[in-house]
């Protein structure tokens, strides 16, 4: 009788080659296949995208600074096995449609290790940033390559979802342009 | 080039995908889930995309406009075949009609794309990239459903009885297609008929299907219409039609 | 409310430094249950709001605007999609929201639950209705919950094109177009108008959450504020092309700068939201129907995938 709306996924979008994949919001999906798929229905209606990455959400390990602040020692007893973990973080608290962006990959025995490393070696500054998360590498499923001119490049054409293609459309800025 | 010839092509062409992306567009609130909500909306998007191509190729040719071919056409004529015209029927039917659907037209379009009738060569190398994503997604979901639980199983088994013989009509050959095909504008029937079928064929198998034995179509003219054209066209052209002199 | 002084001091102070409340920080139980409310009512409005319009795709007049108007209800499932996203960052889960969707539990915009009658209809839902939900987007894009305020950044970005292409309609219809279709326009008007009104919520003074939500930073502009500039936008437009708005009293105050409008119907608006409007019932019915007959499909796909390892993980 329950209802399964199948699990989540984060759902990360590069914009442009050479930028950071962000986080912009997450798809429900059966399975990582389909989650990419549902990605890019979901968040690439529009222009730009380039590639996108997906993970379960509950792969996700999120810190915030205020969490950091209230337990520094928040890595305490996690050490599980080394493997890699892709970082990423928030650091700005202004107007956007993104959170946090990927800010590289270490090797670490947990994903709370992961981002303490990061923190001592200068790559996460408490004092800058606002979110970490942490994300084995092997919870990552990317979109291909070679996919960009089927998944993400049609938005471009269609450019009948962008206000631009409206113009201006005032009754009253039309008079008043008409009188002398 | 026989002239007539290739707009009557390129005409059920577009008629395909008017009616298809009309079916698909019901479903837009009504998927099994909200993502599924906003793929199909994009693949109707995109047939419409297609249609709307294919009638400016028409157009081009000389006669009407676009939206005179899709809104002030009677049932008689329309030149669709009848497994676009069926009713959107449950999500296994819906997606097994689009990829069986997909799968032709990625094959057609990558014919299309080295056309010796440079307008359609262009229009095909738009289309061909969002038919090659549509078959991701048609594939990904029909394996689903095909090896999913019993009653998808049956309800996709039961989908493809009904549909394995009207798709067939896809690849009748039209009034003047062989010199067509000899002036290298499009390709010959049966051979696309051939390349479906070599795709689609262990596709389905693997997905614990069964290729149905009938694959002869209720007809190969597509003059000839199901009973549901008629309805169709006329939710289709409801406001188009309240007026001969309202422009929309 | 229960809360550690000392920790909702330092939540206050956060958000009066303009802040964003981030997932995993600490807020205040009823900070949390408001934006549940808020954000799944949203999420709900934009699910239930794609069936007035979604009717009319099937008779749409014309190519462009058959494609205009799916790519538009098209956004409005996206746009629930990420209002969803924001609301499970609280700790609910889709499930529990459409379960109470469904079960009518919930509460979702109360324009969704009138009727859709001639074409026209779908160009005053782009203009009047989308644009009051601009200016309602517009502040909550400014909100304190950081995910909140993103899926309303990414809305705003693409709702513009909703009442743009509405209003393109309207001015078409009006300046170009048959007397039926002039007449169509103005019965649509006649229908639209106050209910989109209504859209703002109760008067400052008849809304409960209003304080709480202010000092809070989810709301930065009172329903009456959001609902007087809306009017003072939107009314010369309509008037300049000849349509009559349908209230006697309205009228220009010159000292103010404000349009004035008669009384709301109030009596309708509360009816409306318990569930006794004109169309709650059928708009419900189509979504359990939806949800009922996707079942075996949201079924069969998680069996799959149960079956069915991933390779890499």
């Amino acid at each position: 009788m329950t209802d399964t709306q199948w699990p989540r996924y984060e759902v990360f979008k590069q914009d442009l080659p050479g930028q950071p994949h962000k986080a912009v919001g997450s798809v429900h999906a059966p399975d990582a296949e389909m989650a990419l798929l549902n990605a890019r229905d979901v968040f690439a209606r529009r222009p730009q995208v380039v590639s996108m990455w997906v993970a379960p959400a509950s792969a996700v390990f999120s810190l915030t600074a205020e969490e950091l602040a209230a337990n520094p020692e928040f890595w305490q007893g996690t050490a599980v096995s080394p493997q890699p973990y892709a970082l990423f973080a928030k650091r700005s608290q202004r107007r956007s449609m993104t959170f946090v962006e990927y800010a590289g990959e270490v090797v670490a025995e947990s994903a709370q290790l992961a981002i303490k490393q990061a923190l001592e070696d200068g790559r996460f500054q408490p004092e800058t940033a606002i979110v970490w998360w942490a994300v084995p590498l092997s919870a990552i499923s990317g979109s291909d390559p070679q996919d960009v001119d089927s998944y993400y490049a049609p938005a471009t054409a269609k450019t009948y979802r962008q206000q631009s293609y409206y113009g201006f459309v005032s009754p009253t800025r039309k008079s008043v342009k008409r009188e002398p | 080039m026989n002239e007539p010839a290739l707009q009557a092509y390129l005409l059920a062409q577009a008629d395909d995908h008017l009616i298809l992306a009309h079916r698909n567009s019901e479903w837009i609130g009504h998927a099994p889930i909200l993502e599924e909500d906003i793929a199909l909306a994009n693949i109707a998007q995109d047939e419409l995309g297609h249609a709307t191509l294919f009638y400016d190729l028409v157009c081009a040719l000389g006669g009407d406009d676009p939206d005179r071919l899709a809104f002030w056409r009677e049932a008689g004529k329309f030149r669709c075949v009848q497994m676009v015209e069926q009713p959107r029927g449950d999500w296994a039917f819906t997606m097994l009609r689009q990829y069986l659907f997909d799968a032709a037209e990625t094959i057609l379009l990558a014919h299309l794309v080295h056309s010796s009738y440079a307008p359609l060569a262009q229009a095909a190398a738009k289309m061909r990239n969002e038919e090659i994503y549509h078959l991701r997604h048609t594939t990904a979901w029909i394996k689903r459903l095909g090896l999913g639980t019993a009653e998808s199983h049956q309800r996709t088994q039961a989908a493809l009885d009904a549909l394995w013989p009207l798709a067939q009509q896809l690849f009748a050959p039209l009034p003047g297609q062989a010199d067509l095909a000899s002036a290298g504008i499009v390709p010959d029937g049966e051979s696309w008929q051939q390349a479906w079928r070599a795709e689609v064929r262990p596709f389905l198998t693997t997905c614990s299907l069964t290729i149905p034995a009938n694959d002869t179509p209720p007809t190969t003219d597509r003059t000839r219409h199901s009973a549901h054209l008629a309805p169709l066209l006329a939710d289709l052209q409801q406001v188009a039609r309240m007026e001969q002199e309202a422009v929309w | 409310m229960n809360e550690d002084p000392a920790k909702l001091a330092a939540f206050e102070a956060r958000i009066a430094r303009g802040e964003k409340i981030e997932p995993g920080d600490w807020m205040p139980a009823e900070y949390r249950r408001q934006l549940i409310r808020m954000i799944s009512q949203h999420a709900h409005s934009e699910i239930v709001g794609m069936l007035p319009e979604g009717t009319w795709i099937p008779h749409a007049p014309n190519l462009r605007r058959k494609m205009v108007l799916m790519a538009k209800v098209q956004d409005e499932a996206g746009h629930g999609q990420y209002l969803y996203h924001a609301a499970e960052t609280l700790g609910i889960t889709r499930e529990e929201m459409i379960d109470a969707l469904l079960s009518g539990k919930a509460k979702y915009s109360s324009i969704f639950n009138y009727p859709t009658l001639s074409w026209p209809d779908v160009a005053w839902i782009g203009w009047l209705v989308d644009g009051a939900a601009i200016k309602n987007q517009t502040m909550l894009a400014q909100c304190s919950y950081g995910p909140y305020s993103r899926a309303m950044v990414r809305i705003c970005a693409e709702e513009t094109f909703h009442y743009k292409q509405g209003k393109e309609m309207i001015v078409q219809y009006m300046t170009q177009g048959t007397p039926r279709q002039k007449a169509l326009v103005q019965d649509g008007l006649n229908r639209w108008w106050w209910p989109t009104l209504m859209m703002f919520g109760p008067h400052d003074s008849d809304s409960p959450n209003s304080a709480v939500l202010m000092r809070w930073g989810i709301k930065t502009k009172s329903n009456d504020a959001l609902r007087q500039e809306f009017i003072n936008e939107e009314v010369p437009e309509v008037l300049a092309l000849g349509l009559t708005i349908p209230d006697p009293d309205l009228r220009f105050n010159a000292e103010t700068g404000n349009w004035e409008i008669g009384p709301i119907d109030w009596d309708e608006f509360w009816r409306v939201v318990k569930g006794n409007g004109p169309m709650n019932a059928e708009r419900l019915a189509a979504r359990q129907k939806a949800h009922e007959d996707g079942r075996w499909v949201r079924e069969a796909v998680a069996a799959y995938a149960k079956r069915t390892p991933e390779i890499g993980d």
